[in-house]
């Protein structure tokens, strides 16, 4: 089967006063067409940006696609034309963001802003876009959508409009919807109700899906493949109950025992990874976690180490030391 | 909309009342008699005397607190202040203390005069400083962005009374190709309709009278445009700039929109807000950068007019050219709080 | 997961530290803009501090009809046996030293004028946010309230000839501070009874129809002071206020209070400077009120520090930004105004040199021909004008890239 999307070693910077910003640094994998995957990692190593890459959305300058491929249904990507791009983007890619409340321009009706993709894409007419467009709102659970396609984004609540701007996303049936963080700016109920509505949502239109979170709880519900990102590198991949329960990166181990959990000593202290991530700016050579690892030997702080097969051939991670720590662990 | 409208109207009542009490102020505590100035220097006293009992010089400025303590209270109020109101309220604006014409009459030759010029020179302002300020944005950091963004430095720097001294010697003494000063040739004639010559003489017809007053109108025109043009340039660019990071236009981009679109329908929508204040701020300067330019360029309109009834003491002028401009300066900032509500669907105005 | 805890961290290879000021000021010299801005401000400064210590000049001596309105002469001839480089005025005086001199009277200008702006503007438009926000204590209460009863008071004084009428609503003022009566109407009533108290009273000493007059304000007064008159109270009255002043054209004000004031640069100082209260008054309001909104306002009240610390410490540092950005480009604007009022007659007096008062002498010159009397002053203006707001400009993108002056 041939790969929806197929990333190589693809390479983001951002040329600021300060130096150059390594966001994403050699990233490839592959994303299979009604796959959900999710991207995890803490604020700032390269999730988001990586996304954007996708969709050709970094802001350039100050940013910049150093280097690799974007794969595409068999088009890279980056060397389609700025025309070529925007066809694509809203049609086979779609995207959402993270902020609802900001994300939707607040001048123009709900309803005016998800026609507008409808009549661009599809050719749709007026009428026959306004009609489609209350019929993807209230797909989404908004009630009595014809009359709220009038409203602006003012009037809508947080849930309401992230579910607007989903709807907004899926107008045109994409084949690859990037999620990037939707759920973060929303109460904790909401949550659940938006996680829901893109599980059954993705059920019904077989799209791929790319869900970008640092909430690992969402995407043990939801995703079938994660990859583990750490300072611009995936550090990890592997399917959910690989990296759930056979935990190979020291990072991925720090993040999972970072979780409260229910069935701990009530009044134990909740385990936090020391330190901060590395400085983009000034990334250090081998293993960017390194400064963090309790299991680092001098090799780490020289070499990045390659990210290959652990236990099984799908099963990725990038660390020397896989083999020893899960060693030292089963002591 | 309407209710809106009506209780923005209500709220500037404080404030023109102030308006009015200022002006009263400044022309009664500039020093100098008019009666004095009226007669000459070496006028008999009795007859100064006569004259501003006449004007009403000789009833103290706000209330008469003698004719009070005498139990009078009609008198009491009988003040220069409440006769001035009094008058005021009846549009009745006096009569020029030098040239003895009523200063309404004199305001409505004028007037069209200045605002044809501030509305020519706001018009060019407009037109040519929004779309640079946009493509400036659209483009940010190009060659042409330095450029247009250093002119527009140059034209927020510039003394419009120098530019307008350099215009006159490049195209009046040099080249010869524009008058260098005035309205209108003495020989060309056009129905006054309107008093804005450029609408008149198209109304009635008169093209060769068209071409004449725009040649008059060129120069002043273009000095009085500069700095308004420069402003809503830089400030059209920085909006932009603003709304061009936010996230609903990484939205649109995500679209798949055409830049255009972005640009002209996500993006101007919203810059354009801080863009109206700007332009209102400096439709209210341009009436008043008037007095420079219509001094350079020998135009007979209010400013150079309310200025030299300033100097010469001349009250009711200033008193009525003050206040018309005052009172267009509320009513354009009023138009922008209008505006506002119409762009911003997120201001109530109920 | 006990490992964890055992590891000391290595901290990375950190970028160095720096001060907000000092990284401000490297993004300052970094930005080319904001260096030809300093460039021409330094250039101007300096040519004319120094010219008016180490190369004297008197205008009131300087006249040689022999060399009226000669052309920029570099080499000396027969009959210009000086050098000028700007050329001669109508008066035979050389423009390039007058123009180096005017430098002086703009930068004082400048400089006072921005400083009674900004010191009253500012002043005003920080308490006025400020006030709009917090609740006033006790005695910030009772000071507003009495000034305010004592400014109303006053009229009441003037008409009835009575000084210590002023004192009595001053009075009134301070007392509806601690008269905790929570009735609404009962207080109202309270207050104009007390209001007409003060007010007739005193006036029947004089005439009764004094005491009519002085009763009705004095009921008027009462009920203003029934109601909660505090903070916003303050700031609403300062604004409007502003509102007033912004509502005269800029140049329209400036010759207008020239004209009370009577002709010269000193006067002219004080024109542009009281013309521009409003502006720094509306841009410290807005920012004091955008930096109000910040948690770290609600922390300092929460910890109880008094309004004065909050103020200084926590406020201005957090607003300075935007001023000196404004003040900045206020200095340029000043320098514009003075030269308007000069080019109309309204700045300095002659002979004194003054860049808009020669262009004013010279115009009439142009069409004679002599460029030169008007290109280098207006030339000088614009330069220094241009100096200031690129440096203006500069600092913005420097010290807040998101700032929109």
């Amino acid at each position: 089967m041939q790969a929806l999307l197929e990333i190589k070693n693809l390479k983001t910077r951002f040329h600021t006063d300060e130096g150059v910003v390594k966001a994403v640094n050699g990233v490839s994998y592959a994303l299979q067409p009604g796959e959900i995957l999710g991207v995890v990692g803490e604020s700032g190593c390269g999730k988001s940006v990586h996304a954007l890459s996708v969709m050709r959305l970094i802001p350039t300058p100050p940013g910049e696609i150093a280097e690799g491929e974007i794969i595409f249904e068999g088009r890279d990507l980056l060397t389609l034309s700025k025309d070529g791009m925007r066809q694509i983007r809203g049609r086979d890619i779609a995207m959402v963001f993270q902020d609802p409340m900001t994300s939707l321009n607040p001048v123009y009706t709900v309803g005016f802003q998800i026609i507008e993709a409808l009549t661009l894409h599809l050719g749709l007419d007026h009428n026959q876009a306004r009609k489609r467009a209350a019929e993807l709102l209230s797909m989404v659970g908004i009630p009595q959508a014809e009359k709220r396609l009038d409203d602006y984004p003012h009037q809508f609540s947080g849930g309401m409009r992230q579910r607007a701007m989903i709807a907004m996303a899926l107008s045109c049936a994409p084949k690859l919807l990037i999620a990037d963080e939707p759920t973060t700016a929303l109460d904790v109920t909401i949550q659940a109700q938006i996680v829901d509505l893109v599980k059954s949502l993705q059920k019904e239109f077989g799209m791929a899906v790319m869900w970008i979170t640092h909430d690992l709880g969402v995407v043990a519900e939801l995703a079938q493949m994660i990859n583990v990102m750490y300072a611009g590198y995936i550090v990890e991949r592997g399917n959910v109950r690989e990296i759930y329960y056979q935990t190979r990166h020291p990072y991925t181990i720090g993040l999972l025992g970072s979780l409260p959990r229910l069935d701990e000593a009530p009044g134990a202290r909740l385990y936090s990874i020391p330190g901060l991530p590395p400085d983009l700016i000034t990334l250090p050579d081998g293993c960017p976690f390194a400064a963090r690892c309790p299991y680092k030997v001098e090799q780490c702080t020289t070499d990045m180490p390659p990210l290959q097969p652990a236990d099984s051939p799908n099963h990725l991670v990038a660390c020397w030391r896989w083999k020893d720590i899960l060693e030292e662990r089963a002591q | 909309m309407l209710r809106y409208i009506i209780r923005r109207l209500i709220t500037l009542v404080p404030t023109i009342i102030g308006v009015t009490f200022v002006i009263f102020m400044f022309q009664r505590l500039i020093p100098g008699d008019p009666a004095v100035a009226m007669l000459g220097e070496h006028a008999a006293k009795e007859n100064v005397e006569r004259i501003r009992e006449q004007l009403g010089l000789n009833r103290p400025l706000f209330l008469d607190r003698e004719a009070l303590a005498q139990g009078d209270l009609k008198t009491f109020f009988d003040s220069q202040y409440f006769r001035y109101l009094s008058r005021l309220v009846r549009l009745d604006l006096g009569v020029s203390i030098h040239r003895r014409i009523p200063v309404a009459e004199t305001l409505a030759q004028r007037f069209p005069a200045t605002v044809e010029l501030a509305l020519l020179s706001m018009m060019i302002a407009i037109f040519v400083g929004i779309p640079v300020g946009i493509i400036s944005a659209a483009r940010r950091n190009s060659i042409l962005d330095s450029v247009s963004m250093i002119g527009s430095l140059i034209g927020v720097s510039m003394p419009i009374f120098w530019l307008g001294l350099m215009e006159i010697m490049l195209f009046a003494v040099i080249l010869k190709w524009l008058p260098a000063g005035g309205r209108i040739s003495t020989g060309t004639h056009i129905e006054t309709v309107t008093n804005l010559l450029l609408v008149d003489s198209l109304i009635t017809g008169n093209i060769p009278g068209f071409f004449e007053t725009l040649k008059y109108l060129a120069m002043p025109t273009i000095a009085l445009a500069t700095i308004p043009m420069a402003i809503i340039a830089r400030m059209t660019r920085s909006s932009m700039l603003d709304v061009l990071q936010e996230d609903y236009i990484r939205t649109a981009n995500a679209k798949g929109l055409v830049e255009r679109v972005v640009l002209f329908r996500h993006a101007l929508k919203n810059a354009f807000l801080p863009v109206i204040t700007i332009i209102g701020i400096q439709a209210g300067t341009l009436l008043a950068g008037a007095v420079l330019t219509e001094t350079i360029f020998a135009w007979p309109g209010i400013g150079k007019w309310v200025y030299d009834a300033i100097l010469g003491r001349d009250y009711p002028i200033v008193q009525g050219g003050t206040l018309l401009i005052a009172l267009i300066f509320v009513f354009i900032n009023l138009m922008v709080d209008v505006s506002y509500a119409v762009l911003d669907p997120r201001i109530h105005y109920d | 997961m006990s490992v964890y805890e055992e590891v000391t961290v290595v901290d990375f290879a950190v970028r160095e530290h720096r001060s907000l000021w000092v990284d401000a000021w490297r993004r300052l010299i970094s930005n080319r803009t904001a260096r030809i801005g300093m460039a021409i401000v330094a250039l101007f400064v300096f040519s004319t501090v120094f010219a008016h210590f180490f190369w004297k000049y008197d205008p009131k001596t300087d006249l040689d009809y022999a060399l009226k309105l000669k052309p920029p002469t570099l080499i000396p001839n027969e009959e210009v046996p000086s050098v000028h480089l700007f050329g001669t005025d109508k008066l035979g005086r050389d423009i390039f030293r007058r123009v180096v001199h005017g430098g002086w009277n703009s930068l004082r200008v400048g400089l006072v004028a921005v400083s009674i702006s900004l010191s009253i503007g500012g002043i005003l438009g920080l308490l006025a946010g400020f006030y709009e926000n917090i609740r006033e204590t006790v005695p910030e209460r009772m000071a507003l309230r009495a000034l305010v009863g004592m400014a109303l008071g006053a009229l009441n004084a003037w008409i009835a000839s009575q000084w210590y009428q002023a004192l009595l609503f001053a009075g009134i003022g301070i007392l509806s501070v601690f008269i905790r009566e929570h009735d609404k109407r009962r207080r109202r009533i309270m207050f104009i009874m007390l209001g007409i108290l003060c007010g007739a009273v005193p006036g029947f000493i004089a005439h009764p129809m004094v005491a009519l007059v002085c009763g009705t304000l004095g009921a008027l007064y009462g009920l203003f002071f029934s109601f909660d008159i505090g903070g916003k109270f303050f700031s609403d009255t300062v604004m409007r206020f502003m509102d007033i002043v912004l509502a005269f054209p800029s140049y329209l004000l400036a010759i207008a209070i020239v004209a009370f004031l009577g002709p010269g640069l000193e006067k002219g100082m004080i024109a542009i400077g009281v013309v521009g209260i409003p502006i720094y008054a509306r841009l410290a309001r807005s920012s004091v009120l955008s930096v109000m909104q910040k948690e770290y306002i609600l922390a300092a009240q929460a910890v109880g520090e008094s309004h004065g610390r909050i103020l200084f410490r926590h406020i201005v540092p957090n607003i300075l930004s935007p001023i000196i950005v404004q003040t900045t480009m206020g200095l340029a604007s000043a320098i514009l105004s003075a030269a308007a009022l000069g080019f109309l007659g309204l700045g300095a007096i002659p002979p004194e040199p003054e860049w808009g008062a020669m262009l004013g002498d010279s115009y009439r010159f142009l069409a004679s021909g002599a460029w030169w009397a008007v290109l280098f002053p207006g030339l000088a203006i614009m330069l220094s004008v241009l100096g200031f707001n690129l440096l203006g400009d500069g600092l913005r993108d420097a010290l807040d890239p998101k700032l929109q002056i």
